[in-house]
């Protein structure tokens, strides 16, 4: 797996690939966060504020695995 | 088997009770019965802090319906089988061949992907509710979490209700469908996978007795 293509190393490309695929998936928890704040304005059922700092942590959570993927 | 996902608080043998008619008198939650705040309870009858968008002043929330939690089964069985796949990876090491950082960016690509499933799963079926108040039937959907749909329709409005349960797990764990005809534009309601279908029936027949009186009585507001 080491060998070099084109002058690249395919973990590079696999690096990049991934690197992609999760900032991708940060527009993904970007959505979770705005979904989370139209639905507790729909329905107030008393689980706002746990619910929004859940979906806050999972966007964080993307951002530091896209960064890691980045800085691999 | 205990249903931790029914509100249990208050004394069940009262619902017939709670049920019958109540003729000349306002709802109101300090008269009803199952009242609690078990916020996620799958069917909590008139719940204490529920508030919807578009909530009159003097609407009051009788009923509040998500999907019976059984329904959810596979897919928390699911995502704890996600969760507990990297675990493998301590007696299979699969991953070997990957240098050791990208060893760790799998595990975590892993873990944020079954953490957006289950937040995603979560939020579906906590939001996705019927609610019935003392006015209106109101189905709040969201689908797949970009797409939204409120429809509603006048309790007096309501022409036909319908529920069915069939099957073992249904009929063990007590649930089913509700479908529900109105005059309105909605013409169509329904509620699926709901918990005891029957009293649900039983407490839109009151709610609409009772707003037939009122009607004959000329009370109506």
């Amino acid at each position: 797996m080491n060998t070099i293509i084109f002058g690249i190393s395919p973990w590079t490309i696999i690096k990049i690939f991934a690197s992609f695929a999760f900032f991708i998936y940060i527009f993904f928890a970007i959505v979770v966060v705005r979904q989370v704040r139209l639905m507790t304005n729909t329905l107030k059922v008393g689980l706002e504020a746990p619910l929004r700092f859940l979906a806050l942590l999972h966007l964080a959570f993307s951002i530091i695995v896209f960064l890691f993927a980045l800085f691999v | 088997m205990p249903d931790i996902f029914i509100n249990q608080e208050g004394d069940n043998s009262n619902l017939e009770e709670s049920l019958g008619p109540r003729k000349n008198k306002k709802m109101s939650p300090s008269r009803c019965f199952w009242s609690g705040n078990n916020l996620l309870s799958s069917f909590n009858y008139c719940p204490q802090q529920i508030d919807f968008g578009n909530q009159e002043k003097d609407e009051k929330v009788i009923l509040l319906l998500r999907k019976h939690p059984i329904v959810l089964m596979p897919r928390i069985l699911a995502i704890v089988a996600m969760a507990l796949a990297p675990v493998v990876l301590i007696r299979y090491p699969i991953l070997s061949f990957l240098p050791s950082s990208f060893q760790v960016l799998s595990v975590l690509g892993w873990y944020l992907i079954t953490t957006g499933l289950a937040l995603e799963m979560f939020l579906t079926w906590a939001f996705n509710v019927c609610i019935l108040t003392n006015k209106r039937v109101i189905d709040i959907d969201f689908f797949s979490l970009i797409y939204k749909e409120v429809s509603d329709a006048d309790i007096e409005k309501i022409q036909d209700v319908t529920y069915k349960m069939g099957g073992i797990i249904r009929t063990v764990f007590n649930y089913g469908d509700i479908a529900i005809q109105t005059a309105s534009e909605v013409s169509n309601f329904e509620f699926l996978a709901v918990p005891r279908p029957d009293e649900v029936a039983k407490i839109l027949q009151n709610l609409r007795r009772e707003k037939g009186q009122e009607r004959e009585e000329g009370r109506e507001e």
